[in-house]
């Protein structure tokens, strides 16, 4: 384990990920948050560890999905104001919808849900094998005219990057577009989002932190099931 | 005896089940500092609420509602309501006019204190200090009075002393008898525009409450009581000196009425006391103060025309220390690039977005209450960043140190201005847990333009924590100025107010900028103009009537 650190820890520059991935913009508050939600004293010790890991994991999200929303196309537009003046002011495009990675991307959902109260959220269910940790799809379900819109596919842990690879093959089966999908996550890991922006350069992806070890008790903890 | 002096009591001694009654900081003092003259062995807590009192607990009365009638006036039309303000801000209540009304500003445009005129009151014991004291705010018409009585500042007795003043052999009317440490900084702080917590005496066991009187915000401070010419640091705080020179005749009378009648004592013990101690003391202490007063005035407060005087004088005095706050503020610095102690939101496509739905005027009212929470919220995580913070290294179950950041305060509390401020709230208590918050009310004056505040609740210990001051929008600045002051006087540290709001005026970012350098400004956008109604343009319109979906008549029908 030890040996890994160093490595990541000095050659970050190493790695290659391309103009589509993107980072949350980093402040002490989201460095908190991200601290928190890593804090072993947090998330295994305390009794009352699971709604305050929620809480936090929540406001998280909250801000990824705000910044994986910036991503999406708008256009310009004029609006008079109460006070009889003009704001130049931008408008969003129609036409979009959210796919959440079952189980852990589902913890992102209501996070989409507070800042777009009627979106249609489709779902997919990949399964790793226990023996061969090959990664296989069990279920998806999406809006029927999926191919027509932008896609926000969620999924907050990547530690390999396998599991989002078969999703996002799920959905060009669908005919949606590669640069169509806009993938939000909140930890990954550097190999992870190499896999990623090598297998799928057009796609962009929002995280809000690269770093060397994913924190893998994330769905477990936020859904209780430890 | 002068080593039994009581240490001062630090505010956080009162205990937290008088949160109650603790921070109706406004004028409702006045009730309690008058009653507790009247019935010196009586419990002051309970006198403050008895129906007997109606002249003194009026004052309490009238002015928790007085908010409320004002706000009352935004649902009515416009026309209507300017009537209303002339007629309801001169509310009637035997003749107590003065309580209706906010209080105006009281600092310049700098930000900085306008000292409080300071009227000090002494004579003799029953000599109708009281009255006299009562009569002047009544005439003064000024709101933000506050009577200190030197009551308030007896020492605590010991049991032997205690024992003594069962059988009236202790001396109450003796400068050993009072805490004059504990009342020059009281009233000097006073003087300073802090808050006080005045301490409350028990006649009867001799001591003080646990429970303190919050005072803050005078205009004006009436201080009276036997021996208020005695101390010379507390002379020299006096801006003029009142005393109420009784005939001694007339005011044995009225003690021996007042002890005999009213407290149950009996006349032997009365005289004895006067005799022994209330007639040598007022022969040697507090006659000879005399020649320190400025105006002396005979037969207390009948004499109607020595109040008018100094009623007339006062008047004088706050006239030359007053100034038109709200019109200098919106002219100045047009032009000047944005200061340092702004942090704007960083613009996005989603907060222009979101821009665009709230200032839109058709918007549907739910979605601008759902696109102004969302703003809200992102306002709110971003001035949270501003907060101190510390590197922290913290195990993970991974097995793997992880070096992050942890707040380095723990003790953070919002206060909203309302009632636009109140907006914010919610999205405050979805990122802070358990957080505090306080309220400040500031209106308007429709006549003058100015603002005034009327009513102030705020975490009891407010100093020690990192305040988020909230008002939706801020134009001229002046609202969030004075909320500001309030929170320097209760001694807040000026680096530790955030004042976030969601849209600024230019000029109202450089009025608090330059007036408090050190307190962050935290908002989503600025607009460069304010128009002749003091609203930002092109703005968001009034946002709490937007809000709360009370925006008058003739705006909705247009």
């Amino acid at each position: 384990m030890s040996a890994q650190c160093e490595k990541v820890n000095s050659t970050s520059p190493a790695y290659e990920f391309g103009p589509k991935l993107k980072l949350l913009r980093s402040n002490d508050q989201v460095r908190e948050l991200q601290t928190i939600l890593r804090d072993n004293v947090r998330t295994v010790h305390r009794n009352t560890s699971r709604t305050d890991f929620k809480f936090y994991a929540d406001r998280l999200i909250r801000l990824v999905i705000e910044e994986s929303l910036n991503q999406l196309p708008f256009d310009t537009c004029m609006v008079m104001t109460p006070t009889g003046n003009y704001y130049k002011g931008t408008k969003y495009q129609r036409g979009n919808c959210g796919v959440s990675i079952v189980r852990s991307g589902e913890a992102m959902e209501q996070g989409l849900r507070d800042c777009c109260r009627s979106i249609r959220i489709g779902k997919i269910l990949v399964e790793s094998d226990s023996d061969t940790h090959e990664a296989r799809v069990v279920y998806a379900k999406f809006p029927h005219d999926i191919a027509d819109r932008k896609v926000l596919l969620m999924y907050p842990i990547m530690s390999t990057g396998n599991t989002v690879i078969k999703a996002v093959n799920v959905l060009k089966e669908h005919r949606v577009a590669e640069d169509n999908i806009i993938l939000s996550n909140l930890f990954t890991t550097p190999i992870a989002a190499q896999t990623i922006t090598t297998a799928f350069p057009l796609m962009t992806i929002l995280t809000s932190e690269l770093y060397h070890i994913a924190p893998n008790h994330f769905g477990q903890k936020y859904f209780g099931t430890d | 005896m002068a080593a039994k002096i009581q240490p001062f009591d630090p505010p956080s001694s009162a205990s937290s089940d008088s949160d109650l009654n603790e921070y109706r900081d406004v004028v409702g003092d006045i009730s309690v500092a008058l009653d507790n003259d009247d019935e010196e062995s009586d419990s002051i807590i309970s006198s403050s609420m008895s129906p007997s009192k109606q002249s003194t607990s009026a004052p309490s009365t009238v002015l928790v509602k007085s908010p409320r009638s004002t706000l009352r006036q935004r649902t009515t039309s416009v026309s209507q309501s300017t009537k209303k303000t002339a007629t309801e801000s001169v509310l009637q209540s035997h003749t107590r006019t003065i309580y209706t009304a906010g209080r105006p500003p009281w600092y310049n445009t700098a930000g900085q204190q306008v000292e409080p005129f300071v009227i000090g009151v002494c004579g003799g014991s029953a000599s109708g200090k009281t009255t006299v004291a009562r009569k002047i705010i009544e005439s003064l018409n000024v709101p933000w009075v506050v009577l200190l009585s030197m009551d308030s500042f007896y020492k605590v007795l010991t049991e032997e002393q205690h024992e003594k003043a069962a059988h009236n052999e202790y001396n109450f009317d003796h400068p050993e008898a009072f805490d004059f440490e504990l009342l020059t900084s009281t009233l000097q702080r006073l003087k300073d525009g802090k808050k006080v917590e005045v301490p409350i005496y028990n006649f009867v066991t001799h001591a003080r409450e646990t429970k303190t009187k919050t005072m803050y915000g005078a205009n004006v401070i009436i201080f009276e009581g036997i021996m208020a010419f005695y101390n010379t640091d507390v002379l020299k705080m006096l801006d003029m000196k009142v005393f109420v020179d009784t005939d001694a005749d007339i005011r044995l009378a009225r003690r021996l009425k007042r002890d005999i009648s009213q407290r149950g004592r009996d006349l032997q013990g009365v005289l004895k006391q006067y005799c022994n101690m209330v007639k040598p003391s007022f022969s040697h202490y507090i006659a000879p103060s005399m020649i320190h007063a400025d105006i002396i005035v005979p037969r207390g407060g009948d004499n109607t025309v020595a109040i008018e005087l100094i009623v007339r004088h006062v008047h004088k005095q706050l006239q030359a220390r007053g100034f038109k706050l709200r019109e200098t503020l919106a002219m100045s610095y047009v032009g000047q690039p944005l200061p340092s102690s702004i942090h704007l939101l960083p613009s996005t496509p989603q907060t222009q977005g979101l821009h665009t739905f709230i200032r839109n005027k058709d918007t549907p009212k739910d979605e601008f209450i759902f696109y102004s929470k969302r703003l809200i919220r992102l306002v709110i995580e971003f001035a949270l960043s501003l907060l101190p913070f510390k590197n922290v290294i913290v195990d993970t179950p991974q097995c793997v140190p992880y070096s992050g950041k942890r707040c380095a305060s723990d003790k953070i509390c919002g206060v909203s201005i309302l009632r636009a401020g109140e907006t914010m709230e919610q999205a405050v208590c979805d990122v802070c847990k358990d957080i505090r918050i306080g309220k400040i009310l500031i209106q308007t004056n429709r006549s003058t333009g100015e603002p005034e505040l009327y009513y102030l609740r705020l975490p009891k210990d407010i100093k020690d924590y990192m305040v988020i001051l909230m008002d939706a929008t801020v134009a001229t600045g002046a609202a969030a100025m004075m909320a500001i002051r309030v929170l320097l006087d209760h001694d807040v540290p000026e680096e530790n107010i955030l004042l976030v709001s969601l849209l600024m005026a230019e000029s109202g970012v450089h009025t608090i900028a330059y007036a408090f350098p050190q307190v962050r400004i935290v908002t989503s956008a600025v607009d460069p103009e304010i128009n002749e109604k003091f609203h930002v343009l092109p703005g968001i319109g009034n946002f709490g009537d937007r809000y709360f979906g009370t925006e008058p008549e003739e705006y909705l029908s247009s």
